[in-house]
């Protein structure tokens, strides 16, 4: 039950020029799954280890409940961090790995054995306290690095990729297992990952950082309706930009206007919308004349590249829909204002 | 690990690096000292005076130590050469194939490494009695081979589990010869491993004492079996001058190879026959 | 050309070379100190040289010197080299030149080691001239024996000082290999500093240091020139006594002189035993 704060925590590696995370403050509030998400390289993995004491910060703060803890040593921040290939340490069964915490906290063998059962159960693997590490297989492993960290306790649980080196059939399991454990024991917990799916597919909230420094820390849907700038929309998969000048709940293009949402900025700047928030056909409002450029097949779903005017726009569409579309085609499509947001520059 | 520490434990630290580096330093001192020392004798720390005399000596005609030096880098000379030539393909085939028996193989392999030249010595030189290779240059390269190649083999499976035969594959598919294809493609990859495999093999080889003083049987005198017989007639000064060249080699290819080096690489498995 | 062949004929001559030279000459010595070489007219073997061998007091005694020897340099040097790899893995200002100071020794052959331990540790050596210098002896032979001495403290000090960078080099690369988050973990489940080095580091460490140990052992017992320039005269290190009893004028000693290297080869054959055991587990692990 803690709540987190991250306060300007920055970090300069030694020799380095520029700073790995530059003033990042974040407000984790008690009990909630939050996601540190950004590529390869931005500072994430970096924030996680200063939370947890493996790693002091060049400057800035972290508080848990409104203490700083900088001062406390790793093994006193009641903090566990459970690293994206798992580390089981090898020559340990998976029993002794898990009661491992208990050991180092010198509880007896009884009670260690009494709980390491219990983890085994809580994380569904019973019967495997005897293997070794490396006869488990991937998804068993990371359940075994989640109940070596549970047992603890911790009053704050910390995910290194938890979902990324895990079969598209194991993600949604183990998504469902972190989340039912963190509800059920209420552990607020972060997670850094550099996959948006990962990151909203598990999170209540996340934070995105690029470059060192937070751009949006949101819900996870609202990354996708109302990004705050291209960046970040294209970090979702954001591919449709317009420039233009906003204003009177009207966006002026080039080859046209568009009306938008209420709350949409005023002033030059650029009109994006999601690909797969474009409708086929006429409605009452923004209705568009628009020619197929190019038609590509995916699968589920089928990707039209459509001109409109001078600009070029992506259109994620049904297949079934798109069946008789061909290149060169003219299509009517509509724009809902709801769907539209605007990128001040 | 953890970014901040206490003072204490800094400086404890920096204490004992710095009494680790002396002490693995401090036995050259005295050698060095003695070369350039005349009539050190006790309890002056350092010599009244200091003299080239030593020096002189050591590089004279009459001293033999420049014959012996000579006679020391072509018999490790001689040694790596035929260590790379009958080494690189073993090295191949135990990095590049997988066969029945090959964890028998590694063993006979291994085992010179492991068991001590003395061992085996005695009875190579019953032999070589027998066959006029006792006392000859010729015999103390072939018996220098018994540390050598073992190592040369290691280092060069080292390379070759990282060698892609694809590459050879694709200059033949090219148009190229076998031996084109070992000249152009295969060489040049493996050429890293040869020289620091090779440089080391000379210095297991620049290092051997007993096998060359049983082998050639005095009348091959290598630089250390010159150095041994200073050391123990009491020619202090003289000692520390052949000791101080003796060691050059092995510093000078240290100072080339100290960036490709690390435990990892085979290489410093070798170190251990030195 | 097929595989097998292609193997075989790759190995043919590395292969030749250990088993004709190695192997035929451990061959020839046992053949030897069982009595036996037909081509010199000698057919019935018997046991006499390892009779005789097993019966004299200088063998016990000088077999048990060298296991001493060996034993002992091999754990200081062991753990010593534990400690300089904790101390040279981390980030530090200089850490190049300190690098390559701890990694000089590992090209100076032991001869000249040995001969700088004589400088430095004799009676009359720099460390009794300091002693003198600070008024704590007046002549050399008030200093301790360190050398030639019934304990084999030069010889011991030798070898530490040769060995700890060579079991420090692959330690240090096994730790860096290992990576700093296994430690990370332990850490963050609670334990502390020395708790993440004994049941974290150290057993993943372990099996490195073990299979460096052994070759240490086994050079360190069947070493020559180093107890022959530091060692006493009685009771002799094992090469020491063999190589003596080889080259004695009396002849009849040599099948005794065989007798000692199989048993330092026999030795050296249990050391293979736990390299190959310890070092095959490092690679599975």
């Amino acid at each position: 039950m803690t709540h987190v704060s991250l306060q300007k925590l920055t970090k300069v590696y030694p020799g380095a020029t520029e700073p790995s995370l530059d003033r990042l403050s974040l407000e984790i509030p008690t009990g909630e799954l939050t996601a540190l998400l950004g590529p390869s390289g931005c500072g994430k993995t970096t924030t996680m280890k200063m939370i947890a004491g493996l790693l002091a910060p060049t400057s800035g703060d972290v508080t848990f409940d409104g203490r700083s803890v900088l001062k406390d040593k790793p093994e006193h921040r009641g903090v566990v961090m459970v690293f994206q290939n798992y580390l089981l340490f090898p020559y340990m069964s998976v029993a002794d790995n898990i009661g491992f915490g208990l050991k180092m906290r010198k509880v007896d063998k009884p009670q260690i054995e009494k709980r390491v059962a219990e983890m085994l159960e809580l994380v569904k693997l019973p019967d495997l306290g005897k293997r070794k590490p490396a006869e488990l297989s991937g998804g068993q492993q990371q359940r075994v690095a989640l109940a070596r960290a549970l047992i603890v306790q911790p009053n704050v649980l910390l995910l290194d990729e938890p979902l990324s080196n895990l079969d598209a059939h194991l993600r949604f399991e183990m998504r469902d297992l972190i989340r039912s454990l963190q509800q059920e024991m209420g552990i607020t917990t972060i997670f850094v990952t550099h996959d948006q799916e990962e990151a909203v597919v598990l999170a209540d909230r996340v934070a995105l950082i690029l470059d060192g420094c937070m751009k949006q820390y949101d819900r996870a849907d609202v990354f996708y309706k109302r990004p705050v700038d291209e960046a970040t929309a294209r970090f979702f998969g954001g591919q449709n930009f317009i420039q233009g000048v906003a204003g009177n709940g009207v966006f002026e293009a080039a080859f046209g206007h568009l009306e938008l949402p209420a709350e949409a900025a005023s002033g030059v700047g650029k009109l994006t919308f999601r690909p797969e928030n474009i409708r086929l056909g006429s409605a009452d409002r923004n209705t568009l004349e628009a020619t197929i450029a190019e038609k590509i097949y995916l699968g589920t779903q089928t990707r039209l590249k459509l001109q409109l005017g001078e600009e070029t726009i992506d259109l994620i569409a049904n297949p079934n829909d798109a069946e008789h579309l061909q290149p060169g085609n003219a299509l009517t499509i509509n724009l809902p204002p709801e769907a539209l947001w605007v990128l001040q520059s | 690990m953890v970014g901040r520490e206490s003072i204490g434990i800094r400086s404890f630290r920096f204490l004992t690096g710095a009494l680790l580096i002396i002490w693995l330093v401090l036995p050259l001192i005295p050698l060095a000292i003695w070369s350039f020392a005349r009539g050190w004798f006790f309890p002056s720390l350092l010599p009244k005076t200091w003299s080239m005399k030593a020096w002189e000596y050591t590089f004279s005609d009459t001293a033999g130590v420049i014959d012996s030096l000579w006679l020391t880098v072509g018999i490790s000379l001689a040694a790596t050469l035929l260590s790379i030539l009958v080494g690189v393909p073993a090295g191949r085939a135990l990095g590049m194939y997988k066969f029945r028996g090959k964890e028998f193989v590694e063993l006979l392999i291994l085992a010179p490494i492991i068991v001590p030249g003395i061992a085996v010595v005695l009875g190579i030189h019953s032999v070589f009695i027998s066959m006029g290779l006792n006392n000859t240059v010729s015999g103390v390269i072939l018996v220098h081979l018994i540390p050598t190649l073992p190592y040369m083999v290691l280092v060069m499976a080292g390379i070759f589990a990282n060698y892609d035969p694809a590459f050879e594959a694709q200059a033949r598919s090219l148009g190229a010869s076998p031996l084109k294809t070992f000249w152009y493609v295969t060489l040049p990859a493996i050429m890293p491993g040869i020289i620091v495999g090779g440089l080391f093999a000379f210095l297991v080889s620049w290092s051997q004492y007993i096998l060359t003083l049983l082998i050639g049987g005095g009348r091959v005198v290598t630089l250390p079996l010159l150095l041994f017989n200073f050391a123990t007639s009491g020619r202090n000064d003289i000692t520390g001058a052949i000791g101080m060249i003796y060691i050059l080699p092995g510093i000078i290819i240290l100072l080339l190879t100290a960036r490709h080096l690390s435990g990892r690489s085979g290489a410093v498995g070798g170190f251990g026959q030195i | 050309m097929s595989d097998r062949l292609k193997v075989f004929l790759l190995l043919l001559p590395a292969l030749s070379v250990i088993v004709v030279l190695f192997f035929g000459g451990l061959l020839i010595g046992l053949m030897r100190s069982f009595n036996y070489m037909p081509v010199i007219g000698l057919t019935e073997p018997d046991f006499s040289a390892y009779v005789s061998v097993f019966t004299d007091r200088e063998f016990y005694l000088s077999f048990m010197l060298t296991f001493y020897i060996a034993f002992v340099s091999t754990v200081i040097s062991s753990i010593l080299a534990i400690g300089a790899a904790l101390l040279l893995r981390r980030q530090f200002v200089g850490r190049a030149i300190v690098n390559f100071l701890f990694q000089l020794n590992l090209t100076v052959p032991h001869l000249v080691g040995a001969i700088g331990i004589l400088y430095l540790f004799s009676q009359s050596g720099s460390f009794a001239r300091l002693a003198a210098e600070w008024g704590m002896i007046a002549r050399p032979a008030e200093f301790p024996a360190l050398v030639f001495d019934p304990y084999a403290i030069g010889i011991i000090l030798q070898y530490v000082w040769k060995e700890v960078p060579f079991i420090g080099v692959i330690v240090l690369a096994n730790m860096q290999s290992i990576g700093e988050d296994y430690e990370s973990v332990a850490r963050s489940l609670g334990a502390n500093r020395w708790q993440s080095f004994r049941h974290v580091l150290l057993p993943l460490v372990f099996p490195g240091v073990l299979s460096a140990s052994v070759m240490v052992f086994a050079f360190t017992f069947g070493a020559y020139e180093i107890p022959a320039i530091l060692g006493a005269n009685y009771p002799a290190a094992l090469p020491v006594l063999a190589y003596r009893k080889y080259t004695d004028v009396d002849l009849a000693a040599r099948p005794e002189a065989m007798a000692m290297a199989i048993i330092i080869a026999l030795l050296s054959a249990v050391m293979i035993y736990f390299y190959v055991r310890y070092s095959r587990r490092r690679i599975r692990g």
